[in-house]
Parts: C-alpha cells; sequence; structure tokens
C-alpha cells in the first residue's frame, strides 16, 4: 500500500471573498504541511477573489504556475490534484456552467478542462477530480450513456498531459446512487477515466463507502476521506434546491454540520475498512474538513487520525 | 535534532457551542487538544500548575492523565508553570515574611504531582513591577534567597529544577537586574528559563541573554513579538499585558510576519552551547485576533523547516 496523504485547501475558503490573500494561502499551505500532509488539492473557483480557483489566477497572482509551484514545494507540500465542477459558472468563459449530460457542451467542457490538465502536468499531479453527475433529477433516459461519452473525451485530453479523469460523487449528485454509479462507469473507459470514492458524501447519500470500494477497487484512483455523523434519511438531498436546503441549510433536522474531521466521535464512516480494502492499493487519500469552522483544527485532527490509520508502525 | 524535543506550553482554547473553552471542560475537548498537537510533532506538555484540580477530576489522577497523553503520542508533562498571585501580605518574593508561605505552598502543590517526572517548575521571580517597584538591591536579593530556597526544597524533595521566567512586566526584568539576580540566587538550586518574546519585549537580546547566562538555562518558551514596550507598558496598573494601551496582543508564534525574535540565531546558540533537552512552544493569548490551532501548527512548521535544519 503506497497511500499519501493529501489535503484539500478549499476548507479554508468558505465564501466567495475569503482567503484570497498570499500570506493566507502560505498559511494554509504550512498548517497542512504541519500535520503530515504532503499534497493539497485545489478547488476549481471563478474571479478576482478565488485566485487558487484556475491556473490563469494562479499565474495573476503568483507571476507564473511555475512561481507558485515553487512555493507550494518550498512549504513542504505538492499540488496532488484539481477539483472542478463544469457546472459551475465560469466568469472568465462567459459560461453559466455547463452540464455533461448535454453532448453540445462537450466540446466546451473538454476546452474549458484543458488549462487544468496543463496546470497539473507541470505540477508532476495525476489527477483531474470532476463531478461526476449534476444533481439528482437532471437525469433522464440515455443521457447517462452521453455523460459517460463526455468523460471519456475529458479523460482522452487530460491523457494528452499525462492526467486521469476521476469521476466524484457527491451527495446532491445524480451518480450517488449504486446502480447509476455502476452504468457510468461502464461507459467510461478504464484506461482515461477513475473513481474518486469520498467516504462522507457516499454515507450521507445512504450508500456504503467500503462498499463502493471494494466494488469498483479496480476504478478507484482517487480518495476523498472525510466523516459524518448523518445519513440523508428522509432524502432531502433529491429535493430541488437541496444544496440551499438541505446541505447549507441542515434540512428539516437544521443539521450544523455533514462533514467532520475522520474518526470523529460518532462518525459513520468505516475508515479501518477502507484502509484494509486498500491494501494494495496507490494513490492519494486526500483528506476534507468541508463545513468546519476551523480549518487548522480540523488539518490536525486529520492528521492525527491518518497517521494511525495508514501508518504500518502504529 | 535528537538531543531537543518539543513541548507544548498550554494557553489552549476551543471553540464550541458554548464559545471558547478549555479542554479542562470536557474530556471531548480533551481528546481533540492532544490529538491536535501531537499531530504536528510535539511530545511533551507543559501547564500550569493549578490545572491537576481539573484533571484529577477528569481522569482521576494526573498519573491517569500521563498515560492517558502516552496513548495519544505525547510522552510526558515536561514543566508546569506556577500559578501564583503574589500578595505581599501573603507571599511575594521580595518580602521576606512571607517566603515560609511560598516555600510550603510550593512544597503542597508538587505534592500533588508527585507521580510524575516533572523537570521545572517555571515561577515568575518577583511580583509585577509596579507591586515591587522601586526595585532595589534588597529587593532582589530578598526574591533570590526565597527561589534558593524553594529551589533545594524542589530538587531535594521531588526532583524538580526551580527555573524564574521574567516576564517583561515583572520587577526583575532589565539585563542589570537579571543578572543581579542570578549572581545572588544559588546556581544549584535556581535556573533560567528564557521566554524569548518576553524578553524582546522588554528591549532584551533573549539571545545575548541565553549565551550570558546558558549555564543556569533549564528550558525556552519560544513565541515571538512584533513589539517591543515603547510606552514604559511594564508600568501599566493594574496589568501590562492584557491591559497596557499600546497593544492588545504582545505575542505572536514563531515564524511571525515582523517577529522581532532572532530565532535561527538563538538555535545556532542553542547547538553551539550545547543545551539539550525540551523546547516549549507558547502562544499565549493566541486567541486576541489569531487562533491557537493555527498558531500551533505555524510554529511546528517553521521548528521543523527552518530551526531542525541549524541543529540536524
Amino acid at each position: 500500500m503506497t497511500v499519501r496523504l493529501g489535503y484539500a485547501i478549499n476548507q479554508w475558503k468558505p465564501n466567495f471573498d475569503d482567503f484570497t490573500r498570499p500570506e493566507q494561502h502560505r498559511r494554509a499551505l504550512k498548517v497542512i504541511a504541519a500535520c503530515g500532509f504532503t499534497g493539497v488539492e485545489l478547488r476549481a473557483g471563478t474571479g478576482r477573489w478565488d485566485p487558487l480557483g484556475r491556473p490563469s489566477s494562479i499565474a495573476a497572482t503568483y507571476g507564473s504556475t511555475t512561481a507558485f509551484l515553487g512555493l507550494v514545494r518550498e512549504i513542504g507540500v505538492q499540488v496532488c490534484s484539481y477539483y472542478v465542477d463544469p457546472g459551475e459558472p465560469v466568469d472568465e468563459e462567459l459560461s453559466r456552467g455547463r452540464s455533461i449530460l448535454d453532448p453540445g457542451q462537450h466540446a466546451a467542457i473538454v476546452e474549458s478542462l484543458r488549462p487544468f490538465t496543463e496546470f497539473l502536468a507541470e505540477a508532476g499531479a495525476g489527477r483531474l477530480v470532476v463531478r461526476a453527475l449534476p444533481g439528482h433529477g437532471a437525469l433522464t433516459d440515455g443521457r447517462l450513456g452521453d455523460a459517460a461519452d463526455g468523460w471519456n473525451a475529458v479523460g482522452a485530453m487530460a491523457a494528452e498531459s499525462g492526467v486521469r479523469v476521476s469521476l466524484h460523487v457527491d451527495c446532491l449528485s445524480a451518480a450517488a446512487d449504486e446502480k447509476v454509479l455502476a452504468e457510468l462507469l461502464d461507459g467510461t473507459d478504464p484506461e482515461l477515466v477513475g473513481l474518486t470514492v469520498d467516504t462522507a458524501e457516499l454515507t450521507v447519500a445512504g450508500l456504503d463507502p467500503v462498499r463502493v470500494l471494494s466494488g469498483h477497487l479496480d476504478r478507484v484512483d482517487h480518495l476523498h476521506l472525510k466523516d459524518t455523523r448523518y445519513v440523508d434519511e428522509a432524502g432531502e438531498r433529491l429535493a430541488p434546491h437541496a444544496e440551499a436546503s438541505m446541505l447549507a441549510e441542515g434540512g428539516a433536522r437544521e443539521i450544523d454540520r455533514w462533514f467532520y474531521e475522520c474518526g470523529t466521535r460518532g462518525g459513520l464512516v468505516d475508515f479501518p475498512a477502507v484502509a484494509a480494502q486498500l491494501r494494495d492499493w496507490s494513490g492519494w487519500a486526500v483528506f476534507e474538513s468541508e463545513q468546519t469552522p476551523n480549518p487548522a483544527r480540523s488539518a490536525m485532527l486529520n492528521g492525527w487520525y491518518a497517521r494511525r490509520l495508514f501508518d504500518p508502525n502504529r | 535534532m535528537t538531543a531537543l524535543r518539543w513541548s507544548y506550553m498550554d494557553h489552549w482554547r476551543a471553540d464550541s457551542p458554548r464559545g471558547p473553552v478549555t479542554q479542562y471542560t470536557a474530556r471531548r475537548h480533551m481528546d481533540d487538544f492532544v490529538k491536535q498537537i501531537s499531530a504536528v510533532g510535539f511530545e511533551g506538555l507543559d501547564m500550569f500548575d493549578f490545572q491537576v484540580f481539573a484533571l484529577t477530576g477528569m481522569f482521576g489522577s494526573v498519573a491517569n492523565y500521563q498515560d492517558y497523553l502516552r496513548d495519544h503520542g505525547i510522552d510526558k508533562i515536561v514543566n508546569l508553570f506556577r500559578g501564583i498571585m503574589y500578595d505581599p501580605r501573603l507571599a511575594d518574593p521580595h518580602v521576606r515574611g512571607t517566603h515560609d508561605e511560598i516555600v510550603e505552598s510550593t512544597r503542597r502543590m508538587l505534592g500533588m504531582w508527585q507521580a510524575l517526572e516533572i523537570e521545572n517548575l517555571i515561577v515568575m521571580p518577583a511580583s509585577l513591577y509596579t507591586a515591587a517597584a522601586p526595585v532595589t538591591d534588597d529587593k532582589i536579593k530578598a526574591a533570590a534567597e526565597c527561589w534558593s530556597r524553594v529551589g533545594e526544597m524542589t530538587l531535594t524533595e521531588f526532583g524538580v529544577r526551580t527555573t524564574a521566567h521574567h516576564e517583561f512586566f515583572c520587577a526583575i526584568r532589565t539585563e542589570s537586574d537579571i543578572r543581579k539576580f542570578y549572581d545572588w540566587s544559588d546556581p544549584r538550586y535556581v535556573s533560567f528559563f528564557c521566554d524569548t518574546a518576553q524578553h524582546c519585549i522588554a528591549g532584551l537580546d533573549p539571545v545575548a541573554l541565553f549565551l550570558d547566562l546558558h549555564e543556569r538555562c533549564s528550558g525556552f518558551h519560544f513565541k515571538d513579538t512584533r513589539q517591543v514596550d515603547t510606552t514604559e507598558a511594564y508600568r501599566h496598573s493594574p496589568d501590562a499585558e492584557l491591559m497596557a494601551p499600546q497593544t492588545d496582543r504582545w505575542f505572536h508564534e514563531m515564524g511571525t510576519e515582523g517577529g522581532l525574535v532572532d530565532f535561527p540565531r538563538l538555535m545556532r546558540a542553542i547547538r553551539d552551547t550545547g543545551y539539550t533537552g525540551w523546547i516549549t512552544v507558547e502562544h499565549d493569548k493566541a486567541n486576541i485576533g489569531g487562533d491557537y490551532a493555527e498558531a500551533t501548527a505555524l510554529s511546528m512548521w517553521y521548528a521543523r523547516n527552518v530551526l531542525s535544519e541549524i541543529c540536524a
């Protein structure tokens, strides 16, 4: 097992106008490094207040990709992956978001993602993590095949830079369904497209992440590790505007925080079972702490747990 | 860097639904605290001596607490800070008539920690500047006598060294008065504890002071500051540390932008003088415009990435 430990930096940016200054980025990267993580996953964003949101913004802020990557390395980490949801607006491209379910938008998605793969290649990173499918309700008959075709096209483009596309399933996504996920994976080329297992997102959606991991281990090429104390048993994730009503507002139970550090008290994810599945697996396990009230605190708690989960000497 | 180990001086606050709390309020906060400091590489823990009461309530005994720490990667409680408010009517180092009480109360307190292998009892060697002024040689001599007595007791009865920590607002704060204090106290029983930021705020060079007193030095508080006291804040009554007009935050984590302490130079001095043992990182009042978790992680990033190379 060669599980490399990464951390998602988007936990430091709770709002569009937070986390804008390079000194804030440096502090976050140092915290990540101090907690024993050697990789950092960036998250795509748009506009002048998201300087890490896309390669052009990084270059505008730091002078060049090379300068930014040098800074990251000096601090003791490396960029390991970039997360992009093509459904989000991109001001720079005058796009209000695109759907992988629409073949007419595949070419634009490929071109939109190309700079990310080139950036990752320069960083020596191998994973472009993408939102597999839009939210529940968007999927109608036949469109799953279109989505698979779209990801194959993105995968082929990414492969030109030596990068693999990895499909990430969040709890609001139409892919958070075992049957849909299996069909989507079946429709994509295993040489070009992999799967990111996100432990807490799957759990919230009522799936067993250990079962998903074991069922698709040959396709899993990236991990997002976080915990949760809750399952959306009422199916609030399926309702319109679930991102606001369920994820942000907490649904009828007014859950303040869906996601927790790995190993949290009352956590539902069986991480030892996850680790057991990874005995012969190699890749990046990116720890996350979305919705945390304190990113540094969460990184430290995740660092403590990560060492115990993956260090065979303990 | 095997000869040096990192300990953490606890002033921690955690966020909670009840607002900021210390880890002594609930076991779940304690669990998180210990995991967090362990995660970034600390192997030791320093704390105030009065926490014995909270720890006994939470764990049954301080020995149980130390076992718990070891289970979480923290090897031991290294140093205790004597949390005593000086009062000339009861206990004040420059008032000779109170020395018996200081010795006895210290004996009682250390007795509660007897099950552990504490290395240093850290004390402020004199009361607040404002409470002791004018500072005279006789007052410094009285303090030296006091801590020589205390130090003999702590070392012979408990195996604990007594070590003096000179806050910038403490009565023994200038270079010459500090020098006198060590000249007049018994070197067998009174050690020097170098708090980098406190000396810096007082206008002293902590590296030069360490080099001068290194044979007496038994530990460090590594913390930084961005300000020297330019307003005679040390005279501010009733308190200089939190209430002086000059700033609402004196202390920052090491490596902070604009920090005045030259830690690489200090580290070279530590290496060159052959100091071995524990170095304590402290974030005193980091919650004022900051955050304990972040400050702690940033400090250990600095220790590992900047300082460790010097002593590698």
